[in-house]
């Protein structure tokens, strides 16, 4: 896909979301925001797991930092929302440098291992510093734009997205993107070529984890309460799943995902609280037998429809 | 209260060195870390609770129909969801870490949120040094994992089946050579693994209960171990276990008992900072 094409299919998309308001009641206007903040979350992990091959399991934890970080600037330093965000996003970034740095010269096992750990260190942290963050109580915190509306979070979920999709596929299709795949695909002749691969990975990472600082810190803002649930193990399941469902390593697999594993949870939650064990079944049963998710399936049986990687 | 906690340490370290065991010895051999080991545990508990409790077997007889079953579970699950991840590390991360979700709210679903509690083996406590009363199913516990570990020590040291593994997980293509079935092999480690985190369960079920969840810690401090005493080290699984044991239990009379499970991840963080390959691991992978 060329740039060019790229662009236009986004922008006629996104012009197509911006009807939306217009025709979905406030329910289902709720599930294609909760949509948008799963695509900008399933994106950015896959640009470190999928474009990588680094299975990070804070990512959640980062959108966490993300939202914590501009929840309580706007609340007890009374920052504006915007600025909070904004911190929110530079904060989770600059932590991703340093977890990257801290255990991306191992690979891996080690960048499995740590992150799950760092995961359950800021878990613990948030529910345990009740004066600041109230624990699982949850923080409550102004919305972005004061008179609340769903309509306008929605725009500003909208254009985090597009922010999200632009830098993931400006990235992959840099050199720097090139030097990834090469990185992913044969660590040892990527390095004898001059590729510096720790840079290449943390860079990725502190990127990724930057992206996901940004989603949450909107979604916070947008549910004007922030729990632990948003850096939670529960939530780096869902991302986690929506991005080898719909296709890792693909640039519209997470996107699919997203949306799919979304608006099915929302018909499984009338026959009760399956939906974690159902997507779990899914997932477990596509990253089996079909490990490249359903952008591999359609790429098996359309070869003619130019679905490509 | 420091010889309370230094006993609450000890009991801990040991069960931590068992799971931990588990998984250094997956990881030896096949270089998969399992994500669900943690599941695995909860499921032993859960069984010696409905085999003790509900059908009224004899604890040992219901515990060891407890490992034997999960050890049958953990061979279904490598020759079914496992094997095809061989020499794909991030598939075998994505894959256990899914099969743990899955599991926990398979859990969840049958067994209900409630902790679950199989019978105890003993009944009343026991005066330590005239100092304090500890209650002596925490001391059969500590008995039990101790006897664990040396079996476990003899198995993979003195055996003929010991030195089949030792060989695959130092060289595998060498081994295959010298007649050695790795896949085979794979299979029965994998089990093995899971036995010993069932092995963990069924010990220390009777003192923490067991819910859904309650094997997250547990399997997150095994890795901890794991990385503390390098990757494939036996004895560094028992160092490691027992100062993970110690550290968290005296840290949580001392400091904070809210922070418990904090501690060992900021041994964790440590150790990558300063030397990753930990304290008896020779190998960089």
């Amino acid at each position: 896909m060329s740039y060019k094409r790229f662009y236009v299919i986004l922008f006629l998309a996104s012009g197509l979301f911006c009807l939306l308001p217009l025709v979905l009641d406030l329910y289902r206007l709720h599930v294609v925001i909760v949509s948008l903040f799963y695509v900008m979350m399933a994106a950015s992990w896959n640009l470190i797991a999928g474009y990588t091959g680094q299975v990070s399991f804070a990512h959640a934890a980062f959108a966490g930092i993300g939202a914590y970080t501009s929840g309580i600037l706007t609340v007890k330093a009374g920052m504006t929302s915007w600025l909070g965000v904004a911190t929110g996003t530079l904060t989770a970034g600059v932590t991703g440098l340093g977890v990257g740095f801290l255990c991306l010269r191992m690979g891996g096992i080690y960048l499995s291992l740590t992150t799950l750990g760092f995961s359950e260190i800021l878990r613990i942290i948030i529910t345990n510093e009740y004066d600041i963050t109230r624990g699982t109580m949850g923080l409550q915190i102004p919305p972005m734009i004061a008179p609340y509306s769903k309509a306008v979070h929605f725009f500003i979920l909208l254009a985090g997205t597009l922010l999200t999709l632009i830098v993931v596929y400006k990235i992959i299709h840099s050199n720097m993107g090139l030097n990834f795949r090469a990185v992913q695909n044969d660590e040892r002749a990527a390095r004898s070529l001059g590729v510096n691969v720790i840079r290449v990975r943390v860079l990725a990472f502190a990127v990724s984890s930057a992206l996901a600082g940004l989603a949450g810190a909107i979604y916070g803002h947008y549910l004007m309460l922030i729990t632990p649930e948003i850096p939670s193990l529960d939530l780096q399941f869902f991302v986690l799943s929506m991005a080898v469902i719909g296709g890792l390593g693909s640039f519209a697999g997470p996107i699919i995902g997203s949306f799919a594993l979304t608006i099915l949870s929302e018909y499984i939650r009338a026959y009760g609280e399956y939906h974690v064990l159902v997507f779990g079944l899914v997932a477990l049963a596509m990253a089996r037998f079909a490990p490249q998710g359903i952008m591999g399936l359609a790429r098996q049986f359309m070869p003619a429809s130019g679905v490509r990687q | 209260m420091l010889p309370m906690a230094l006993m609450n340490g000890l009991v801990m370290g040991v069960i931590y060195a068992l799971a931990a065991l588990g998984v250094s010895l997956v990881v030896g051999i096949m270089n998969v870390i399992n994500f669900a080991h943690g599941e695995f545990y909860i499921l032993a508990g859960y069984f010696s609770y409905l085999f003790a409790d509900t059908l009224g077997l004899n604890p040992i007889l219901s515990m060891s129909l407890a490992v034997g079953m999960v050890f049958l579970f953990g061979i279904v699950i490598e020759y079914t969801i496992i094997r095809p991840t061989y020499g794909n590390h991030m598939y075998s991360l994505i894959l256990t870490f899914i099969l743990s979700i899955v599991l926990q709210n398979a859990y969840l679903l049958i067994f209900g949120p409630y902790p679950k509690k199989p019978p105890g083996w003993v009944k009343g406590a026991t005066n330590i040094f005239g100092d304090f009363c500890y209650g002596n199913q925490r001391l059969a516990a500590l008995a039990a994992g101790t006897v664990l570990i040396v079996a476990v020590f003899l198995l993979i040291k003195k055996t003929w089946f010991g030195r089949m593994i030792r060989a695959a997980s130092q060289d595998r293509e060498m081994a295959e050579l010298n007649g050695v079935n790795t896949a085979l092999l794979n299979t029965f480690s994998f089990g093995l693994g899971c036995a010993l985190a069932a092995a963990a369960g069924v010990v220390l079920a009777p003192v923490f209960p067991v819910t859904p969840t309650s094997g997250v810690p547990v399997a997150l401090t095994a890795f901890v171990v794991v990385v503390l005493g390098g990757m494939g080290s036996m004895w560094g699984c028992v160092i490691g276990g027992l100062i993970l044991g110690l550290v968290e239990n005296l840290g949580a009379a001392f400091i904070s008992t809210g922070y418990k499970h904090l501690f060992g991840f900021i041994i964790l963080i440590v150790v990558l900072a300063v030397k990753p390959s930990g304290l008896f691991g020779s190998r960089e992978t």
